[in-house]
Order: C-alpha cells, then structure tokens, then sequence
C-alpha cells in the first residue's frame, strides 16, 4: 500500500491524479474486463456473415455487410463501454472503503477532488483504451472486407464499360461504408457519451448507500438521457398544443435535471454511410466535456464533506 | 454545512448547469437534425410493434443495430412467404434507420417483385382475388419506395430503383396509364440525375421511359440526340430508339440509310433492329423499323422465309394471360 500512497502524497494534483488513474485503471484490469474483447472479436467476425441473399445489383453487392459489420460492432462497443463505465465507477468507491484503501489515502494529504478525478481518469483510461482495441479490430474487418467488395464491383463495373467517372462514383460511394474518419469519429463519440455517464455515475456512487442503487440509477438515466430531447421540446413548445402548467414544469425539470444523448445519436447516421463532419465532433467533445467537468465537481462537493 | 444547505445548492447548480447547457444541446440537436444526421423521434406505434426489450435497446442508442436483427427477422418470414409480416416488419426497420438506403429498397423489392410474383403463381386462390393481391403489392412497394425517396431526397439509387419498378414489364401492366406511368419513370430518373451522382446508365434509361411515352416524342429525340453525342452511350437500344424517333418526326425518311450509318454495317443493323423489332413486352414504339428490316433484308438477300416481318411476334405477356384461369 505504501508504494501507492507515497507518492501521492507528494507532487502536484495532476501527478496525484495520474497516480491514483492509474491505480484504478489496474485494479479494474486485474478484474479481467479485457476478456470481453474475445466475444467483441467474435461478434465482429460472425456479422461478416449476415449477408443475406438479397436483390441488390451488381453496384452495390455486398454493402449490408459492411453496414452489418458497423452496426455489429458499434453497438457492441456502446453496450460495453457504457456497461464499463457505469459498474466500474459504481465499484470503485464501494471496494476502496471495504478494502480500507479509501481510508489510508484520505489520512494523507490527499485532495479529495484529486482522488475522486483519478479515480474517474482511471475508468476511462480503461474505457478509452478497450474502445481502441475494438476500434482497431473492428477496422481491420471492415478493411478486408470493404477491399473484397470493391475488387468484386470494379470487376463487374470494367466488364460492362462503365466509365471512369462511374467507377470512380462507385468507389466513393463504397468507400463511405468502409473503414472512414466519420467511423473513428463515431467511437470517439461513444467515448464521450461513455464518460458522461461514467462522471454521472461518479456522482450519483458519492450519495449512494450501494453499488447497485448507483448501476440502477445511473442505467435509468441513460435510458431516460434519449428521451430528454422529447422533453425539453415539450417545453419549449409548450401552449401550442395546450398543455397544463404541471406538465411544462415537469417538462422543463426533466430537461434541465437529466443529460440529453439525442444528439450522439449521429453514430446512426455513420453506420448508413454518412459523412460526420469534424466540427460535428468538436461540438460534441466540448459537450461531453462540459457534463464530464460539471459532474466531477459536483461528485467532489457531495464527497468533500462525507465522513467515513 | 448541513446536509440540506449542501443538497440545496447542489440542486441549484444541477437546474443552473441545465439552464446553460439546454441551449448549445438544441442548437446542436437543430443543425444535426437538419443536415439529417440525427433520425426522429422513434415513432410510438414503432416502439409498440418492436416490444419492450427491443425498444430499450433502440432508446438506448442502439436504433441501427435492432433494425439489423428486424432485417433478419424479415428474411426469414420473406422465406416462409408471410408477406403481411415481411411488409410490417420493413415498416419498423425504417422507422429505426430511415437514411439506410437499402432497407428502402429491399422492402419495396419484397413487395413488389416477392409477394407480386407470388400471386402471380398462387393457385389456391381465385384469379379475381389473385390479380388485385398481386395490384396491390405493386402498389405497396411502389409507395414505399416513394416515401423512401421523401426521406432521402438526394438519393439517386433510390429514384432509379423506381424508374426501374415503373419501366419493367412485369409492373407497369399493373398501373392503369402505362404512358403516364413512363412519364413519371422519365420525371423520376432525370431526379436522379440531377442529384450528379448517379452512373451513365440512368441517363439512357431515363431516355428509354420517355421514349415510350406517346405525345413526348419531340423531347425523347431531342435527349436520343444529346446520348448518342456521346460515343459510350451507343448502344443497340439508344440506337435503335434513335432511329425511330426520326423515322416518327420524319416518316419520309430513308430508315435503312440511317441505320447502317447508325449501325455501322448492315449486317449491324439488321440485327440491332430485329432485336428491337420483338420486344414487345416492353412497348418500345417501332416507328419505321419495319421498312427499314424489309430494305436491309433486300440489301443483304434475306430469303422472306427467313425475315424477322414474317416471324410471329410474341404476344405481351401480362395480367390478363397470368389471371385467366
């Protein structure tokens, strides 16, 4: 313990924070999470198969698989990294205080702000670098197979004379299915919309009694976070359709209380094939950011005067 | 500070947090919505249809993955020909992915070529009964497909599929104006050329829809003209029709000069021309192919039992062989 607590003790909040990060990041490790990546690995192979003897001409042989690969494994990737987010950072503050870890970092003068942004870097280091590790198998599929098909339809396209432009539309129009900047674009927002909810379930595990309230709650949320939008325009046009006053408070509460994941719905719009511009992505980075730094701060006001 | 002070403000600052963040989300939310990057709200009778599980799992930000199992759910009543469940079950994938092309266009294909064709082949049931079943699945996939092109309007795939649908002989005995159908099939593939996306080949046919529409013959040979400029689009279909359509703006001129110049050869053209001469099923016009073929069959000394005038022409295959007993 002491190898762990020494130099916390020293140094400054982003060394702390780095340590305990990494801590946390081991301590789930040595929880075999990475074994999930062999189902991951599975699933991305098994969707290579979905290709359905369908009516699809020549010029677009084989595109539903890779929308299957896509659609496969980015909702693989959503699944895990929102399940790992949300029970990892419920687990981590309950085995801290039952392994007595909490207690021998708090008596040394550690921040409490430090140990709970360590803790929370810590989750998602593990969900970043698992989301890499998919991502990486996930492209290398997409590329083998998107290179097989488009051997096979320029093939096609050369022996019935299509034209250089034709081809060459025929090759743009493959190539957005394939492995893209849009698709990187969308793991990264999976990313996000998994630290949102890793900072929330930060949040809710500083005033919750056990780590199954907090993955209750926070799974709640999530599901309630795509609907938000409903409600936050139930409000804003509300009188239109003649709603009661209780009704639009409940509406405006709703909105302003709970996270909006509407708009990381975009990943949808990647798997059809659509490009995702980059400023698209930087909004959404700056979103997530704004919950990710709300949530920690307010985890560290709840949590700065809890007493163990 | 008591334990109320501290939930108080944090309950202040969650509303304040909320206050600031709402208008950068919806604005975020407007812009996506409209570059149609995000899709819409899913649809309650949708999240009814699809049950409880399944509905968590596409709120959950899982939409294109569920309308992938749907996908399969839908081949395999496509396999067992429950066409009522293949139609409902397209129904729902859309609903979850309305951008992906695809599902647009296979559940219009189910429809109209799937389920058309078999009622076609249906004995168990009555002709009557059979010929409105097969009417109606035409129309059904047709207006899918047309509602997929009011979602995806810069989608050329989607336009040529119906440009397609309309010109084949197999559907468009179903609608009751076969020329006013071929104007919309013309009306429909210029869209998609207009989105400058679409190949060659949908140019020639928008040309083939409006070739065989009576009363467009000035602005068909006007298009025939602009496609044969270009050597690529030379093929024996386009040439053929070009013929033709001269022969109707001028039923003086010399049909067979124009067709080995067209053609290249006679021996070209006789063949390109008798080929043309019994497509039938598809109501290509045949304006001035028959003097042509009897002046080629002259030049090249076809004996009359061997010319293609004295072959009996295949009579066009449609609803009314199909329903008649």
């Amino acid at each position: 313990m002491s190898s762990i607590t020494e130099p916390i003790a020293r140094g400054s909040h982003f060394n702390r924070i780095l340590v305990i990060a990494g801590h946390a990041f081991t301590q789930l490790v040595r929880m075999k999470v990475f074994y999930f990546l062999a189902v991951f690995a599975v699933i991305a192979i098994a969707s290579n198969f979905f290709d359905l003897p369908q009516h699809e001409g020549p010029e677009s042989i084989g595109m539903n698989v890779l929308r299957s690969i896509k659609s496969w494994s980015l909702g693989t990737m959503t699944l895990f990294s929102v399940v790992l987010s949300i029970v990892a950072t419920a687990l981590l503050l309950p085995k801290d205080v039952e392994d007595r870890t909490l207690y021998t970092i708090l008596a040394k003068p550690v921040p409490r702000f430090d140990y709970l942004a360590g803790k929370l870097l810590g989750v998602l280091i593990l969900v970043f670098v698992s989301l890499a590790m998919m991502d990486v198998l996930m492209t290398v599929v997409l590329q083998i197979r998107s290179s097989m098909i488009l051997t096979q339809q320029i093939a096609m396209a050369q022996a019935q004379g299509w034209p250089q432009d034709a081809i060459e539309s025929l090759r743009a129009e493959t190539a957005q299915h394939g492995p893209n900047w849009a698709l990187q674009g969308a793991v990264f927002a999976v990313f996000l919309r998994a630290s949102i909810m890793a900072s929330l379930a930060l949040l809710i595990s500083t005033f919750s009694t056990s780590t199954l309230f907090t993955t209750i709650i926070s799974f709640l949320i999530y599901f309630i976070g795509h609907f938000q939008a409903d409600a936050r325009d139930a409000y804003l046009q509300a009188g239109q359709a003649g709603e009661g006053v209780f009704a639009r408070m409940a509406a405006l509460v709703f909105s302003l209380v709970l996270p909006d994941f509407q708009n990381f719905n975009v990943i949808d719009a990647v798997i059809e094939g659509q490009a995702m511009p980059l400023m698209v992505l930087v909004k959404l980075s700056l979103i997530g950011l704004y919950y990710a730094l709300f949530f920690t701060i307010a985890s560290w006001f709840v949590f700065a005067e809890k007493e163990f | 500070m008591k334990a109320w002070q501290r939930n108080g403000i944090l309950l202040a600052a969650l509303l304040a947090f909320g206050a600031t963040r709402i208008p950068l989300e919806k604005s975020l939310g407007d812009e996506l919505r409209k570059d149609g990057l995000v899709p819409p709200p899913l649809e309650i009778g949708t999240r009814d249809k699809i049950g409880q599980t399944s509905s968590a799992v596409a709120l959950g930000g899982l939409r294109t993955l569920v309308a992938t199992f749907l996908n399969l759910r839908a081949f395999s009543f496509f396999q067992e020909q429950r066409w009522e469940d293949v139609a409902d079950t397209f129904e729902m994938i859309v609903d979850l992915a309305p951008r992906t092309r695809y599902y647009w266009e296979t559940g219009s294909w189910h429809s109209a070529y799937n389920a058309a064709s078999y009622y076609i082949n249906n004995s168990s049931m009555p002709s009557l009964r059979r010929k409105e079943a097969w009417r109606a699945a035409i129309y059904r996939g047709r207006a899918f497909l047309e509602r997929g092109i009011r979602n995806n309007p810069g989608d050329w795939s989607l336009l040529s599929t119906l440009g397609f649908m309309l010109t084949d002989a197999n559907k468009f005995p179903a609608f009751r104006d076969p020329d006013a159908t071929f104007i919309t099939a013309a009306d429909t593939y210029q869209k998609a050329v207009d989105t400058g996306n679409a190949p060659a080949f949908v140019n020639r046919a928008q040309f083939y829809a409006l070739a065989r529409a009576k009363g467009r013959e000035t602005e068909a040979l006007a298009l025939a003209r602009a496609l044969y400029a270009d050597p690529k689009n030379r093929l024996p279909t386009l040439q053929a029709l070009l013929l033709v359509l001269e022969a109707h703006e001028n039923p003086a001129l010399d049909t067979a000069k124009l067709a080995v110049e067209l053609f290249g050869t006679p021996e070209r053209a006789l063949e390109a021309l008798s080929g043309h001469w019994q497509r039938t099923r598809e109501r290509f016009p045949v304006d001035g192919v028959a003097s042509a073929l009897g002046a080629l069959e002259k030049t090249l000394a076809v004996p009359p039992e061997k010319s293609i005038l004295n072959k009996p022409l295949q009579v066009p295959n449609g609803p009314d062989q199909w329903f008649s007993k």
